[in-house]
């Protein structure tokens, strides 16, 4: 997923850099400015440019993460994030007075089966992102205070998912994480 | 209409002066903040590894925090120098705004340096108030005093700059309307247009600070009161996203200004450019939502405004500016001197850093690359190789003519060679990691991630590579500046 986005911005670096190259080493015949033929050019590069970015939006923005429905879909598991440790549990979640209790840090879900993972915190801002067994982002949604966001993932691999944090939460913002068992 | 402001009473030596002594500053602060931005990529490369990690976050903290300070008002300080020529700013004012951003870096120095405190450089709400026992809430406070008093003193500084231009420009004439109603009078010149809308953009970013200010503390004063997290959150990206964008527009509007002076080309306003500026006004205050992506519980339709708005907004910056970079320079005669190098190349940084930035601002991509290493990686790209670039071609510029010294072009060709490679290397680094999902904002990586290291210590190389080109050149324009301080 991540591979596409890459190359279409090696291959417009490439562009850019080249452009930039060229009319650099154009700079050696002082020319006159021809304005009719920089107004063409300028008109072909806008168009080009439209072009591209509405075939952009028209392909993505139909793939938007959000949940389209409020309704429980398949499996939930309710992520709850407080400084420095995920908490996930197919019930409710702990509170901030029951979390050294209620609180656990693996859950196990099925293959290829749609889980709601729904998201919060207990203090600050965290990020709930989803870590495959081959290291890859697999999903990511923050937990905000006073919100809860509905994550939808089904994981088409069983093994052992790592849920670590993306968004800058404190000393130990690195450490924290949990365990999402596919089995 | 555009012609220079002569009159003269002392008023050319007391800016110049007061525009060297910002440089200054700046020249110092400058490899103090990259230097930490070097340690921070030692310590994530493994290394020092018995560092607490609350270091490596006051530290990110500092830089983060410093380097956008540092450059707004590198931007604003040089913008200033170069309105000068049309209008007439209030030194006093630019001197007050000298103070106050002195007094909030000592505080800032005190908070993360003394107190420890690590709330990342956009100290995103409740987190500063939620130390988890790293740093006292005197460090809090301090925060938040340092901000205030630089608040206050950039604002009255934008200010007096946007009276400058309406002491002499209607607004409507200052924000080019007589040109899209097909006049071509009153003339003004493209910095008048651009800083316009830029401090038009500052005040409307420190106003969200403000609010964000009063919210925090009336939480703090009042004990039953708790803030509306997304809300703080919009505030803060809105404030955040317009400071950033808006030091590159200082950076572009110093392009328009220069350039023409080594391509022996003017580079006048018209329709296109007053069009082009207009809608940048009206974009860049809705562009800061894709930060927001992430954030579910946002309504959907500001998300896909977000993506909209961020993908028009590159369209007047490439269909005007670079575009017009590309043929201004186009078989001029161009003098190729290490001003008009820095500035081309700031552009190209800004063409490459903003195809990132529009990448990563597709929500459906951002899903992948949402505060992986992609972020710093495309924001550094348009600072490092951007704005940067374009402030430091802007400052040799002016401290050339001061000292009247010849530029030595072995010096130069070593300058870009250096910062150019160094530059893009570390970048490169960043992306690589970023696209492997490599987190940022993490003082070590886990064995998840582990293959983040790898990216760190290869980075190194070029940050190296990097730092030595920026010391040539600090040390090629600071003694030119000393010079023509004292002389």
């Amino acid at each position: 997923m991540t591979g596409t986005p890459f190359a279409v911005f090696i291959a417009a670096t490439v562009v850019i850099v080249a452009v930039f190259a060229f009319v650099a080493r154009g700079t050696r015949e002082n020319r006159t400015s021809d304005y009719a033929k920089v107004n063409r050019t300028r008109l072909l590069f806008f168009i080009s440019l439209a072009v591209i970015l509405l075939t952009f939006l028209v392909l993505t923005l139909p793939h938007l993460p959000y949940p389209g429905d409020a309704g429980t879909s398949g499996y939930v598991v309710h992520a709850v994030g407080k400084q420095y440790a995920w908490s996930l549990t197919d019930g409710a979640g702990p509170t901030l007075a029951s979390w050294d209790r209620d609180m656990s840090p693996t859950i196990t879900v099925p293959p290829r089966t749609m889980v709601e993972f729904r998201v919060t915190t207990l203090d600050v801002n965290h990020g709930f992102s989803l870590y495959a067994p081959d290291g890859h982002l697999v999903a990511q949604t923050q937990a905000m205070p006073g919100y809860m966001n509905r994550l939808r993932v089904s994981f088409d691999q069983p093994g052992t998912y790592t849920v670590l944090c993306l968004e800058f939460c404190g000393m130990s913002h690195h450490r924290m994480r949990g365990v999402v068992e596919v089995k | 209409m555009t012609q220079a402001v002569t009159a003269d009473d002392g008023y050319s030596a007391r800016l110049t002066r007061l525009t060297l002594t910002w440089v200054l500053v700046a020249l110092v602060l400058f490899p103090i903040l990259a230097l930490l931005g070097f340690l921070m990529r030692v310590l994530q490369a493994g290394f020092f590894a018995a560092l607490p990690p609350e270091w490596f976050y006051a530290v990110m903290t500092l830089h983060g925090l410093g380097m956008v300070g540092l450059w707004f008002v590198a931007g604003m300080a040089g913008v200033s120098l170069l309105l000068a020529r049309y209008v007439r700013p209030t030194l006093a004012v630019s001197w007050i705004a000298f103070g106050a951003t002195l007094i909030g870096v000592a505080l800032l120095l005190a908070a993360t340096l003394v107190g420890r405190l690590g709330v990342g450089w956009y100290f995103l709400y409740p987190l500063p108030f939620h130390s988890g026992g790293t740093w006292p809430p005197w460090a809090t406070a301090s925060l938040f005093a340092a901000l205030a008093i630089m608040g206050v003193g950039w604002t009255l500084w934008a200010g007096d700059l946007l009276w400058a231009i309406a002491r002499r420009f209607r607004l409507s004439d200052a924000l080019g309307w007589q040109y899209l109603a097909g006049r071509e009078t009153p003339e003004v010149p493209p910095i008048i247009i651009i800083a316009t809308v830029s401090l038009i953009g500052v005040l409307a970013g420190l106003v969200a600070a403000v609010v964000i200010l009063v919210l925090v503390a009336l939480e703090g004063l009042n004990g039953t009161f708790t803030n509306d997290a997304l809300l703080i959150k919009n505030l803060t990206f809105y404030f955040g996203h317009m400071l950033v964008n808006i030091t590159m527009y200082f950076g572009v509007a110093m392009v328009y200004e220069i350039l023409p002076a080594y391509t022996g080309r003017p580079w006048k306003t018209n329709r296109l450019v007053a069009a082009a500026w207009n809608l940048v006004l009206l974009l860049v205050m809705f562009a800061y939502l894709h930060h927001l992506y992430m954030d579910f519980a946002q309504p959907q339709w500001l998300q896909v405004t977000g993506q909209i708005s961020s993908y028009l907004i590159s369209v007047p910056a490439a269909v005007v500016t670079i575009f017009s970079t590309l043929a201004l320079v186009s078989g001029s005669n161009m003098r190729w001197r290490l001003p008009s190098v820095l500035l081309y190349l700031g552009v190209m940084g800004w063409a490459i850093g903003g195809v990132a930035a529009v990448i990563d601002s597709t929500v459906m991509v951002n899903s992948r690359f949402h505060n992986t290493l992609w972020v710093p990686a495309h924001f550094h790209t348009y600072y490092v190789m951007g704005v940067v670039l374009m402030i430091l071609g802007t400052v040799f510029h002016v401290a050339a003519d001061l000292s009247k010294q010849p530029e030595s072009l072995a010096l130069t060709r070593t300058i870009v060679t250096t910062v150019g490679v160094g530059g893009y290397g570390f970048l490169l680094m960043f992306y690589l990691a970023g696209v492997a999902g490599v987190p940022r904002r993490y003082a070590t990586y886990p064995d998840e991630v582990a293959r983040g290291i790898t990216y760190a210590q290869v980075s190194l190389a070029f940050i190296t590579v990097l730092l030595l080109g920026v010391l040539l050149y600090i040390w090629d324009t600071g003694r030119r500046c000393v010079r023509a301080l004292f002389a």
